[in-house]
């Protein structure tokens, strides 16, 4: 992103943001092979760090704990 | 668990045990592994370890006879070095290459990743990440430069990944018990036999194909169109090779005595007198020839004379020795075979006769025996003294098994065409002493054969050059679908007659034969058009996988009095041909083979003498006209075989489908004949298949019905998996309330019928109540349906592959695309934050849970090149919960996210319209929910689940559902699970009485009937009611996927009509023959409103004078307008206000060509005031009328052609 010859357009919707990079926010998910929780952050290979699985699942919850939502949301 | 002889539990608490903890060292139901043996051992006999038995190979695997049986290619540099002497006539070096050895190696994870604990990869996980469970394939290939002391150098070439069937002995998962099986995400009763294609399961189908290594007769009209004096009366044989390849040769009669022999290479067929080949095969003199073919017989002048002319009509060859045949054959088919250049005709010869002629024999000898035999029964049928087979029939049949090889073939001619390439170039590089250089052309070949079984195992498409000797190129493989337990086991056990047959006119291929008996179900095959052509094998019946040892019998029948087959003499019409899989051995007197045919089966049956069990003894005596007499004994693979028991020692015995036709096998113990029965059923369902044995009192419906339920027991919503949070299908079916049945054969426990459940038990009142249970339709019970009844779920899977979206970077390096959500995405919660995040987590993948409607976000990514986010939609009409988010990495586990498998959960609680059936074919469709205040109900105070229509039984005559409703509620009462198998029952000892003892002892009326009360007025029906406990099945139609509806929607953009198709939300066509019964009704108004007001209504001007409509559309949104379209002068015709301008010029071209000025067209359609729309004062010449708009667009398109259209305005 930061090489030049990829040229963003100035006329990119809201220039702004791309002045600070979003937060790599890490995820949790389970393996599907052992069933461990891995925290995988954004653009990281999808491997179980502790059988080396090659599928993980989705964990079944709003994290509101850790980033507070909107609780109005129906 | 199967069968712990409790007899009337429903093994609840067993049952229970082996789900919670299934068995460490053995399968929970070991039948299971039983009937997909054939798919897997057929898998297994291509590997050297397969763990079958020897017979009587020496334990090599097909793939290594396979490579054996492939020559080596040979290519010449055409390079004359003066070194090399003169011996190749100036070709050059002499390079050959072959394979010496094909290893396949179990499914591994690739070496890139080292991470992965487990190095083994295992199906589920194939499954769930939609690739391919496959294995890497090398090949060693080897090659030697005549000349020049080259020594043998060889290179292992990487073949590709090939896909491994699953539980065979390439898989990871073999011989694992069904703890192990859970623990690697599979069901406990996994059974394998099938291949992971992207993550669909696909198997390959049974095929029936001719007999193998028997000579059948034919006569077929067809033939005489193969050239002049050609016969309708052919021999053919299938000869198959130890690799189980086959080639197929077929003797024709030609009307002049002659017989020429057919085969074919490569797709081309070739036609060689019989007198060469067998002059070729043993070099045998005319006196042998004659002699073998009238066998002392000299008094049958018919034989006499066709020997006779075989031998004159050769004489113009003039060919006398072996040698001379072989040179004359290599002669001629030198350019077809492609065979190395410096083989002398002779050697091409050679092979031609081994490679293609009766395959299935090495010797020549054996070979000259075989085509004298050929000849012989040739004759008999042209003489008339014996009949022809029926093709059709088991006893002339085997199946083809999965497990087919020779795309190796086509790689090393590969090898060899760029060599030769490299020569014809004249290219400075090529140096067959030069390891680089050979290596370099390995490089540019394609070895890739897993890709190409891959291909071949996802479409079912064999692309081959030499058609591998079968009828058909396409439909091999099917998709196992697990729709539901009966149906996904029913793929295991099906075959097919094949595609060529599909398309026959005629109806023999599809009959019933009796031959068929105990071997293919009679009940089990669907009707439409695949019925009987898709039949499924029945229960007992197996295949044969393994090789036999059955060397040893010659020997042991010559002892018992059989003369050996080179005795010099005998007397054909006296002795019987006894042959040993297409092989001669001997022959023997009549009484002598019947005495052989008993003995041998004695031996097989008890074991004597190592004589295999499987080994098939079909004795045809000589009979008038009858089949061609002979002892055929069948030791070969792939024939069908089955259980009986052999009357004369108690002992088992397997029978297959050529002996089974001169065998007396009696049904029951007490229908053996004595002195004429020799065997006897083990028990009297064992010819139905496993499906049709699942009927209850199957024997108390009409056939047809358990037809229909073999069918709609594969419909059925059941439960598709136990392992459902494994499964990546597109689309599953899953009944959330099954149940075991009340009723049900003993085999339902056999099998695990138990662990999948495919229906509930309902409270059936017989009864018409309301009107809603009318024409098959039936009333459910408002609470039962609120309690659950019924209850279904679809689950669907959507894939999101960033790789295939667009904007993907289609290179191999980093991927431009990532699951995520951009910067232009607010996630802050407040007002301004962005609606996606809703559904989407900061992840940019759905929340686990979420409700979706159609077009709601369901995944987002973002595009480095732009920087924007992007969205996945979700489509599909219905709302849907996300019930499964799968991040799937890549083969090595060293790519980030690129692709994601969502399992999307639709509830399908029954709704009005739904499809429902008993077990006896018997399918309705709900019409209510009726309240249950309203329902009758019994002096117990029971109120039915389901109510149907007495009519629905008389003319369908389903005794077996009265006897399930009687059965149930007696086991319901009591309860019992209800034996329901067929055959149990008898005259003197009714199931009625039975039952109904049983309900008179529950107190219940004897005949399963009670007085009811209606639920609207509380008065007891003048009748009493037929209540019972029958077992529901609910089937996978229902409404919500099928209900088509639209009063305006889209339209054909060419047309104006109405676009078809539920898809589109399309019209349902209104055809000619509804057209006809408006018409007929007179009622013009509908139809007007049907073919013109709801299609494709428009208005058009239409000039008054010359009747045209070719101009600009009129539309409703202009009409109001009018006044100011008109130019001045209104709205007028331009051709004929153009034609009045210049009146002198119209007037003369009227008179010469004695012209109509009121219609002028080609075509002339009248059309009446009443459809005049607008009239246009004013003195203007154009009117508006309705037409259909296609009118408007015919009239364009004619117009275009230089026709024209008046329309005459009254």
């Amino acid at each position: 992103m930061s090489q030049p010859q990829q040229g963003q357009p100035s006329s990119a919707p809201n220039p702004t943001t791309f002045l600070h990079p979003p937060p790599r926010q890490e995820m949790e998910y389970l393996c599907a092979d052992c069933g461990a929780k891995n925290d995988i952050k954004p653009r990281e290979p999808i491997r179980c760090r502790e059988c080396g699985h090659r599928i993980m699942y989705k964990k079944r919850t709003k994290r509101s704990e850790c980033m507070p939502r909107s609780a109005s949301s129906p | 668990m199967p069968d712990d002889g409790s007899k009337h539990t429903f093994n609840t608490l067993a049952r229970e045990s082996a789900f919670r903890s299934p068995p460490s060292n053995s399968s929970t139901y070991p039948i299971l592994n039983e009937f997909v043996a054939p798919h897997i051992e057929s898998f297994n006999a291509l590997f050297d370890d397969s763990g079958l038995p020897f017979g009587d190979g020496d334990g090599r695997g097909l793939l290594s006879l396979a490579i054996q049986d492939i020559d080596e290619r040979v290519v010449f540099d055409g390079v004359v070095q003066s070194g090399t002497g003169a011996n190749y006539k100036g070709r050059g070096n002499r390079l050959s290459i072959w394979i010496e050895q094909v290893s396949i190696a179990r499914p591994m994870v690739p070496d890139r990743d080292r991470r992965a604990t487990e190095r083994k990869v295992f199906p589920s996980e194939s499954r769930e990440r939609l690739t391919s469970y496959r294995g890497r394939m090398n090949v060693k290939l080897c090659w030697k430069v005549d000349e020049a002391n080259q020594t043998v150098r060889s290179v292992t070439k990487d073949c590709g990944l090939i896909p491994i069937m699953v539980r065979s002995v390439r898989c990871n998962l073999r011989a694992l018990s069904s703890a192990e099986l859970v623990s690697h995400h599979e069901e406990p009763e996994e059974f394998g036999g099938y291949f992971i294609i992207n993550g669909n399961e696909r198997l390959i189908r049974y095929l029936i194909l001719p007999r193998r290594n028997h000579v059948i007769a034919l006569n077929r009209p067809s033939f005489q169109s193969r050239g002049s004096s050609y016969t309708p009366y052919v021999v053919q044989i299938r000869c198959v090779r130890p690799d189980q390849t086959s080639v197929t040769n077929t003797l024709h009669y030609l009307a002049n005595g002659n017989a020429m022999l057919r085969f074919s290479w490569r797709k081309q067929e070739y036609v060689v007198p019989i007198m060469l080949l067998l002059k070729a095969l043993v070099g045998a003199s005319d006196k042998e020839v004659f002699e073998g073919v009238v066998m002392q017989d000299y008094k049958n002048t018919f034989l006499i004379d066709r020997a006779e002319l075989l031998l004159r009509s050769y004489k113009i060859y003039g060919l006398h020795s072996s040698d001379q045949c072989l040179d004359y054959l290599g002669d001629k088919f030198r350019v077809v075979l492609g065979l190395p250049e410096d083989w002398s005709n002779l050697d091409v010869g050679t092979w031609l006769v081994r490679k293609l002629i009766l395959v299935h024999l090495d010797a020549p000898r054996d070979k000259f025996r075989m085509l004298l035999f050929m000849l012989r029964k040739l004759y008999a049928i042209v003489s008339k003294t014996c009949s022809v087979d029926n093709p059709d029939s088991p006893q002339h049949q085997e199946v083809l098994l999965p497990g087919k090889f020779e795309k190796l073939e086509e790689a090393l001619n590969q090898v060899r065409n760029q060599i030769t390439q490299d020569v014809r170039k004249q290219e400075a590089s090529v140096d067959f002493l030069d390891d680089r250089y050979l290596h370099r052309v390995l490089a540019r070949v394609n070895f890739d054969i897993g890709a190409r079984l891959a291909n071949f195992l996802a479409t079912g498409n064999l692309v081959s050059p030499t058609g591998l000797d079968l009828q058909q190129a396409a439909g091999f493989t099917i998709v196992a679908e697990k729709l539901n337990w009966h149906r996904y086991i029913s793929h295991f056990r099906c075959v097919h007659r094949g595609a060529f047959f599909a398309q026959l006119k005629t109806t023999t291929v599809r009959k019933l034969l009796p031959e068929a008996w105990g071997f293919l179900c009679p009940v089990h095959t669907p009707d439409g058009s695949p019925c009987g052509l898709l039949n499924h094998l029945s229960r007992t019946c197996r295949i044969v996988t393994s090789p036999l040892s059955a060397s040893h019998i010659p020997t042991l029948l010559i002892a018992q009095g059989m003369t050996d087959s080179f005795a010099p003499s005998v007397s054909g019409n006296q002795n019987i041909c006894v042959q040993l899989d297409g092989r001669i051995i001997g022959w023997a007197q009549s009484s002598v083979v019947k005495a052989l045919a008993t003995t041998l089966r004695i031996w097989k049956t008890e074991g004597i003498y190592d004589i295999p069990l499987d080994l098939e003894i079909g004795l045809v005596l000589p009979s008038e006209g009858g089949q061609y007499p002979g002892l055929f004994l069948f030791a070969s693979r792939s024939r069908m075989m089955r259980s009986v028991k052999y009357l004369v020692n108690g002992k088992d015995d397997h029978i297959g489908s050529f002996e089974q036709v001169y065998m007396d096998v009696a049904i029951s113990p007490d229908e053996i004949e004595l002195a004429i029965s020799t065997h006897v059923e083990h028990a009297p369902t064992n010819f139905l298949s496993i499906l049709a044995n699942m009927t209850p009192f199957s024997d108390f419906n009409q056939s047809p019905r358990n037809i229909y339920q073999c069918q709609m027991g594969k419909q059925t919503m059941g439960t598709p998996s136990t392992s459902l949070n494994h499964r990546t299908d597109n689309k599953l079916y899953r009944l959330q309330s099954g149940q075991s049945p009340l009723v049900r054969p003993k085999l339902h426990n056999t099998y695990a019928m138990d662990s999948f459940p495919n229906g509930t038990n309902a409270i059936v009142a017989v009864i018409s109540y309301t009107g809603y249970d009318m024409e098959d339709a039936m009333i459910l019970n408002k609470s039962a349906h609120e309690r659950g009844f019924g209850y279904g779920t679809v689950y669907k899977s959507q894939i999101v592959d960033l790789k295939e979206t667009r904007g993907a970077s289609k290179s191999n390096a980093a991927p431009t695309l990532h699951f995520g959500l951009g910067r232009d995405i607010r996630v802050e919660p407040g007002d301004r934050q962005h609606p996606c995040c809703q559904f989407l987590d900061l992840d940019g993948l759905p929340f686990i849970g979420t409700r979706l409607v159609s077009g709601d976000p369901l995944a987002a990514y973002v595009d480095d090149t732009t920087s924007r986010t992007c969205f996945v939609k979700y489509k599909g009409d219905e709302s849907g919960y996300v019930d499964q988010v799968r991040l799937l990495g890549s083969d090595a586990g060293d790519s980030e996210l690129q692709k994601i498998h969502i399992t999307f959960r639709i509830p399908r609680s029954p709704v009005i319209g739904d499809k429902f059936s008993s077990r006896h074919g018997q399918k309705g469709v709900c019409s209510q929910k009726w309240p249950v205040v309203d329902m009758p109900f019994s002096e117990s105070g029971i109120q039915p689940d389901i109510i149907i229509n007495p009519h629905a039984f008389p003319s369908r005559m389903t005794i077996g559902m009265l006897v399930e409703s009687m059965a149930g509620k007696a086991g319901a009462m009591h309860g019992l699970a209800q034996d329901a198998t067929p055959f149990t029952f008898s005259e003197s000892d009714t199931a009625i009485d039975y039952f109904g003892t049983q309900l008179r002892a529950a107190g219940y009326n004897y005949y399963g009937n009670e007085p009811m009360y209606s639920g609207i007025t509380g008065q007891e029906f003048a009748a009493d009611i037929y209540v019972g406990v029958v077992y529901y099945q609910r089937l996978r139609h229902m409404v919500l996927d099928k209900f088509q509806v639209r009063t305006t929607g889209p339209v054909d953009p060419l047309t104006r009509q109405p676009v078809k198709g539920r898809k589109r939300a399309g019209g349902i066509r209104f055809g000619e023959m509804e057209r006809d019964a408006l018409i007929a009704h007179g009622t013009s108004f509908l139809l007007q409103d049907r073919l013109m007001n709801c299609s494709d209504y428009s208005t058009t001007w239409v000039c008054r004078t010359c009747g045209s409509i070719i101009s600009l559309g009129y539309d409703e949104t202009t009409n109001i307008g009018i006044s100011k379209l008109a130019g001045p002068g209104g709205v007028h015709c331009r051709v004929c206000r153009d034609g009045s301008n210049d009146g002198d010029t119209r007037i003369r071209s009227i008179l010469d060509q004695n012209f109509n000025p009121g219609s002028n067209g080609d075509i002339t359609i009248t059309i009446p005031s009443n459809h005049v729309v607008g009239g246009q004062a004013k003195g203007s010449e154009l009117d508006i009328v309705a037409v259909p708009f296609v009118f408007r667009y015919l009239c364009a398109e004619l117009a275009s052609m230089g026709i024209a259209i008046s329309l005459q305005v009254q």
